[in-house]
Parts: C-alpha cells; structure tokens; sequence
C-alpha cells in the first residue's frame, strides 16, 4: 500500500459525508464491480435457486443471508483501486477463492447479525485479523462506539427494501395473470406455499437479486470509505501525503541547488583534487552527472513548445465547459378555416374603430376645455416673476399720480398757510411716497405700514431721499396719530428740501 | 493520471469562470432526513385530524369537515417541503437535524420556482414505487441528485459548520518561522497537523514529524518540537506582546 499513489482525496469528513465517498467511488468502477460481481455471485445464486427449486420462498431470504461472502471481491477491487493499482480481471479472479474462504465461517455464522457488516469488513479483510483481535481493532478504529456503521447498515437496508418493494411493483403488472396472487383470499389463509402462485414467488426472488446487485457494491464502498475515514482521522493520513510531497519537493529543489553549484564550480581544481582523496564525493558526483544528463535528455524531449502546449492545455483547468439546451418551438399554423365557420364579425371592427376615435376626440376636448378653465393656475405662478405691481393704495391713502396736484409742493404750501397741518404733511407724504412706488420702484406692498415703507426706502439707498423720508414719515406720524403740532421751521424744512423733483424742470 | 481522484466535493463553475465547491450530500443521509419529515407530516395530518373531527364537525359537519381535512393533507403533501426549502435555513427540519440545506447549482438559495419544481417532480422520482427511480438517479449522478433536481438545478449540501477544535493541549514550542517557503498546501498540511496532533499517538506523531525532516533538519523529538513551532508560527506569525505604553508628546496616530 502505497499512500502516494492514493485516488482518493482524504481528508477527515463527518461520517455520513464518508459514506457519500464511498458511492462516488463505487460509481467510478461500477462497470468492473458488476462484471466481477456477475462471475462471482451469479453461480452462487444459480445454485441457490437450484437447490431450492421447490421451494423458492426461501431464496430471497438464503440470498440475504449470503451477503457477506458478496461484499468480499468488490471491496478487495475497491481497496486496490483506492491506492490506484486497479486489478485486472483475471488477478481478481485468481484471488476469488482465497477471499470467500477467509473467515468464512464466523461471517456467515455468528457474526452474520453484526450491525456494522460493512465497517468491520475492511478491518478483517484487509488487516487480516480475526477473533478478539479483529475487534479491539475494530473498537479503536470506531471512534464514535460504531454509530456510523450501524446507521449506514440501517439506511442501507431500508433503501434496499424500498428499491425492492419499488421494483416489484413497478413490474407487478408485467406478470401473466396466474402468477398474481389472489390478494382478496391471502388474508384469509397464511399457507404462503399453496396459497401465492410460484410465478410470483419465483419473480420476487429474482427482483431482490436484481436490488442487491445493484445496491449492495454501494454499501460495501460505503463502509470502506467508512473504514478509511476513521483511519484518516486517527492516524492522519492525509498530513502524511501532504508532507511526503513537500519532503519531495524540498528535496528535489535541494538537489537542484547541489547540482548547479557543482557545475559552477565543476571546473575548479579544489574539487577535483577533493574528488581524488574521498572516494564518497566522487561516487555521489557521478551520480549527479547521470541525474543531469537524463535531465537534460529529459527536457529536450520536453523542449518542443507544440507539445509542451498540448500536454498544459490537457490539464483540467483548460477544460471547456459548455451547457447545450434545445429550446422546443411548437410550430403554430393560422387556422383559416375554422375562422370561416364563424359569422362574419367584421361590423365589431368598425364599430369599435369608431368608438376610439370617439374617445380620442372626446377626451382633447375635455383636456382643452379644463386647461382654458384653469389657466389662472398657470398664470399665477408667472406673476411672481414678474416686477412686483406698484401698490395704488397705502394705509388707506390713494397714492396715484393722478390724485395728487401738480405742484404737491405748492399745493401743501398753500393748505400750511391755510391752517390745515395734516393736509399739508399728507399732501406731501403722499407725494413722496408717490414718487418712490412709481418712479423709484421701491418694493413696497399694499399692506405695509410707515415703519416697512421707511425700511424700505432706507434700503433701496438713495441716501438724501431716505434722509427726507424719514423726516418726513416722523412729523407725519406726529401729525396724523399723536396729533402734536409741527413747527413753522419744520414745515418749511420739509418744503424747501422737497427732493422729488425730475432733474431738469419742476415736478 | 489514470483516473480523476473520487471526492465528495463538486466543484461547479459559474458563469464569470469562478469555480465554487459544494459539500454535496449523498443519498444515504438524504433518505434519513426524508424519514424524518415523513415522520413529522404523518405526526401532523394525525393530530390535525384529531382537532378538526372534535373542534369542526360538530359546527360544520362531518362530510364539510373531511373536505377540509383532505385539503390540508394536499397543502402538506404537496408544499411542505417547498414552504421550508424556499425559507431562511433552505431546509426541511428534517434536513436541518442532519445539517443538510437545499442549494441552487450556483451555491446560492433556492428560488421559488426552483424549490416548487424539484418538489413537484418528487412524483416522478416516486415512480414506480418508494422513490426507486430517485434512489438510482442519486447513485449514479456525480452530485448526487435526482431527477428533480437535475431539472430544477439544485442540489442538497452540507451545511458549512464553525470550525471546532476537538482537543486543546498546551504545546511546548518555541514559535519560528518555517524554514523554507511552503505552498498553501503545505501550510494547510501543518495547520491540520497542529490541530489534529492531540488524538494521535506519540509514536504516530513522531512518525510524521520525521517526514518532514527537509523542513525541520532535525531528527525525533527535535524535529517534532520545530514542526510544531512553525505551525505555531503559521498559526499567529506575530507574537502578541503587551503593547508599550506610548511616549509622552509622541503625535497620537489618527484612528
């Protein structure tokens, strides 16, 4: 046994990931495993059913009871194709008898009830152990007290029964009509022998053969991927390979540097005058000369780059992987005819033709007539960009052009000289306030008060009418709420600096 | 190379050429989640028609009540496994006791559609009887699928469990550094040996320390001492110190 040569890739798994294992390795050879399982069972069975020709009710159940000595040839092609020297079919052959005989007679006897079969097998076979010894081997290698075993023989056997009971009827309706017992009669009598016709007994006996060919080489690899497993992971196979290979390439690299070292300093006299006195270095030398010769005869093999490309582009890696689909297009073919049995319903169309454009007609005019009624919406939102509309009324006084005399100063002269203050002072506050909404565009609303307005002004700058207008709006609001008199001096202040006038002319 | 070795890793490559291992599970464990769920639904349409025969008919009738009753058997039969597949752990609770999940081919969850078809098609797989058909298609597929599932793509995995250490012991090595550049392999190779080294034996132990000896260059206890310092190594290359304090007026590092 040879771990290097291992195909199968070890590593410690759970125990039912093992099992799993040991199916895909058993689907890997399963074409061998059933031919040599052909050569060996089939006689066996052909003398079983022989020898119980009378009473084939019992076959099925001498079949199962043989078992164990089926299980032997697939598990010794298993184990050797394991370490990757496969058998031939004539080598496995030779081993047949000695393989059925060994143990033979405990493993059909005592220990045909063991619930871990297929995991103590490898054990017994391949380790070559019977007795007490076989299984204090068996009890260490089990770590888990043999749960995994007995599971795997417990699924085993009931995938084994439901194949069967499935095979027999999947094929139940195949049999001629004597060989199918009268179900409605076989409760009553449980004489199975005269009561089932032979046909069917001989027809089940046949269908579990045919299931346990097919099932038992899964559960014989099963159980020695079991076996193996509980090896990994006690004895650590797998850190054994992984080490053996770096030793390998440690060492390989090691020797690669002997060698060029050698050959740079080959030529050097010290060496050769070594070489003479230890006849040790001479040896290993020559030796190495013959690894660099193949090496070199190695690689001018090697050196044709069309096969070295061909040998890369071998490698799994390079593998296309394609995914081919047919996509099914049911082929449909307009159906004239039938269309002619059916009434004419060629109005439908030109009704309903109409019909659209009757309401695509219909709803333009709706959409038209609510957008006309609804402009305003429209037009609301356009006004705020507009300039802001000068204000025609402010606290109540009409601010117009046309409501002031032509001459304000004159005009409010005139009223002073009358008696009249607040006539005066609103002739002029009006006025300037007049001139500063129309001609200076000072932005002021039809709601705000003498304090906005001042604000106003005083920021739209203008420094000499913002100084006016706030001594004007001060004796304005003297006059008009807290009715306190305003001097002559002031008044004429007021007129005199009168600052809004056109530049050029008189206002 | 005369065959492919046999593993129970599938590796699959999706379509922007990534290649992704699935830890597929095989028909023996899958036919004892199967058992499981079966026992449950049996367990539930068995006490489901308990409450429904003693809280209904006496309300709605018996014939009304055992229309009702064959509907819920339709749901369970038909859309248990889908309702459980198609949720958070994509998986049955009988799977879930194995630590199975259903998985799309590309390693992800199973959609809806997918989970409805390889549950729908459990019928084909049923036939002709106990799920014959789909025990033999689950032997002989490399990922061990039946028929449903080769339709729907999917497959059932093993659930990724958190990495246990099975045994803890106190190693008297001194840390070093390999003495040689080791592949991923290798490295992988000392680590397991490191974590799986308390259930072997000594001798065993030994044994494999001195395959190693290109590495070491040591022989016997030596040798096992080096390797299992450079696994401490590989481990946790640094060797964690209590950190200085820092010096007074050094520029604090920004976080």
């Amino acid at each position: 046994m040879r771990l290097e040569n291992i195909t199968v890739t070890l590593r410690p798994r759970q125990p039912w990931e093992a099992v799993d294992l040991g199916c895909a390795m058993v689907r890997r050879d399963y074409g061998r495993i059933i031919l040599l399982w052909v050569c060996t069972v089939l006689p066996l069975w052909v003398l079983v059913c022989v020898l119980l020709r009378s009473a084939p009710v019992w076959i099925p159940l001498v079949v199962w009871w043989l078992k164990p000595l089926y299980d032997r040839v697939p598990l010794f092609f298993l184990s050797r194709a394991a370490f990757g020297e496969r058998p031939g079919f004539a080598e496995t052959l030779k081993q047949w008898p000695r393989l059925w005989l060994k143990n033979c007679l405990p493993a059909l006897f005592w220990r045909r009830l063991s619930f871990i079969r297929s995991f103590a097998l490898p054990a017994q076979m391949l380790e070559g152990l019977s007795g007490g010894a076989a299984n204090r081997r068996i009890k260490t290698l089990a770590m888990d007290g043999g749960g995994s075993g007995l599971s795997l023989s417990y699924v085993f056997s009931k995938i084994e029964l439901a194949a069967w009971i499935g095979l027999m009827a999947g094929t139940y309706d195949l049999l001629p009509e004597a060989s199918q017992p009268d179900w409605s009669g076989l409760s009553s009598a449980l004489d199975v022998e005269n009561s089932v016709p032979r046909g069917f007994l001989w027809w089940g006996a046949a269908c579990y053969m045919f299931i346990v060919t097919l099932i038992e080489p899964f559960y014989v690899g099963a159980g020695f991927a079991l076996y193996l497993n509980c090896r990994t992971r006690i004895e650590g196979w797998d850190v054994e390979m992984a080490f053996r290979r770096m030793a390998a390439r440690l060492t390989s690299g090691a020797a690669a540097m002997v060698i060029a070292l050698l050959a740079f300093v080959g030529a050097g006299t010290s060496v050769q005058a070594q070489m003479d006195i230890n006849p040790d270095l001479r040896r290993s030398l020559s030796e190495l000369e013959g690894n660099i010769q193949k090496a070199q005869k190695d690689s001018a093999v090697k050196s044709d780059p069309a096969k070295a490309v061909e040998e890369v582009l071998k490698d799994p890696e390079f593998e296309i992987h394609k995914i081919k689909s047919k996509l099914w297009v049911p082929e449909f073919k307009s159906n004239k005819k039938s269309s002619h049995d059916m009434p004419s319903l060629g109005f439908l169309d030109l009704i309903g033709k109409g019909l659209f454009w009757v309401l695509v007609v219909g709803l333009t005019g709706w959409l038209v007539v609510y957008l006309v009624r609804n402009r305003h919406l429209f037009a609301s939102r356009s006004v705020s960009k507009a300039p802001v509309r000068a204000p025609k009324v402010l606290m109540g006084m009409n601010i117009t052009r046309e409501s002031l005399p032509d001459d304000i100063v004159a005009a409010a002269r005139a009223a002073w000289a009358a008696g009249d203050v607040k006539e005066a002072l609103s002739l002029l506050y009006r006025g300037s306030l007049s001139w500063l909404v129309n001609r200076r565009r000072v932005p002021i609303s039809d709601s705000d008060t003498e304090e906005d307005c001042l604000m106003q002004v005083i920021q739209a700058g203008e420094r000499p009418e913002a100084d006016y207008f706030r001594q004007l709006t001060g004796a304005w609001v003297q006059v008009a709420y807290a009715v306190l008199p305003v001097s002559d001096a002031e008044m004429g202040a007021l007129c005199d600096q009168w600052p809004f006038i056109e530049k050029g002319g008189a206002a | 190379m005369a065959a492919a070795r046999a593993d129970t890793l599938q590796s699959v490559e999706l379509a922007d050429g990534v290649e992704i291992q699935l830890r597929v599970a095989g028909v023996a464990v899958r036919s004892m989640a199967y058992m499981i769920d079966l026992l449950i639904r049996i367990a539930i349409d068995i006490g489901m028609s308990i409450l429904m025969f003693w809280l209904l008919s006496g309300v709605l009738g018996p014939q009304v009540t055992m229309g009702l009753f064959l509907l819920f058997i339709f749901i369970m039969e038909w859309f248990y496994n889908v309702i459980f597949e198609v949720g958070a752990k994509g998986a049955t609770p009988g799977q879930r006791i194995f630590k199975l999940r259903v998985m799309s081919l590309t390693g992800g969850p199973v959609t809806l559609a997918q989970a409805v078809m390889r549950n729908f098609l459990r019928v084909v797989d049923f036939m002709p009887f106990f799920y014959l058909t789909g025990i033999v298609c689950m032997l002989f597929t490399k990922r061990f699928q039946r028929l449903g599932d080769l339709v729907a793509n999917t497959v059932v995995t093993y659930v990724e469990l958190p990495h246990v250490v099975t045994a803890q012991t106190q190693i008297q090595a001194e840390r070093r550094a390999p003495s040689q550049v080791l592949t991923r392999e290798e490295q992988a190779a000392l680590l397991q040996f490191i974590e799986r080294a308390p259930l072997w034996a000594d001798e065993r132990r030994l044994e494999l320390a001195s395959l190693a000896h290109p590495l070491t260059n040591a022989p016997g206890t030596e040798g096992l001492r080096r390797l299992c310092g450079m696994a401490l190594w590989l481990q946790d290359p640094e060797e964690r110190r209590p950190m200085p304090p820092p010096l007074k007026g050094a520029a604090t590092p920004r976080s």
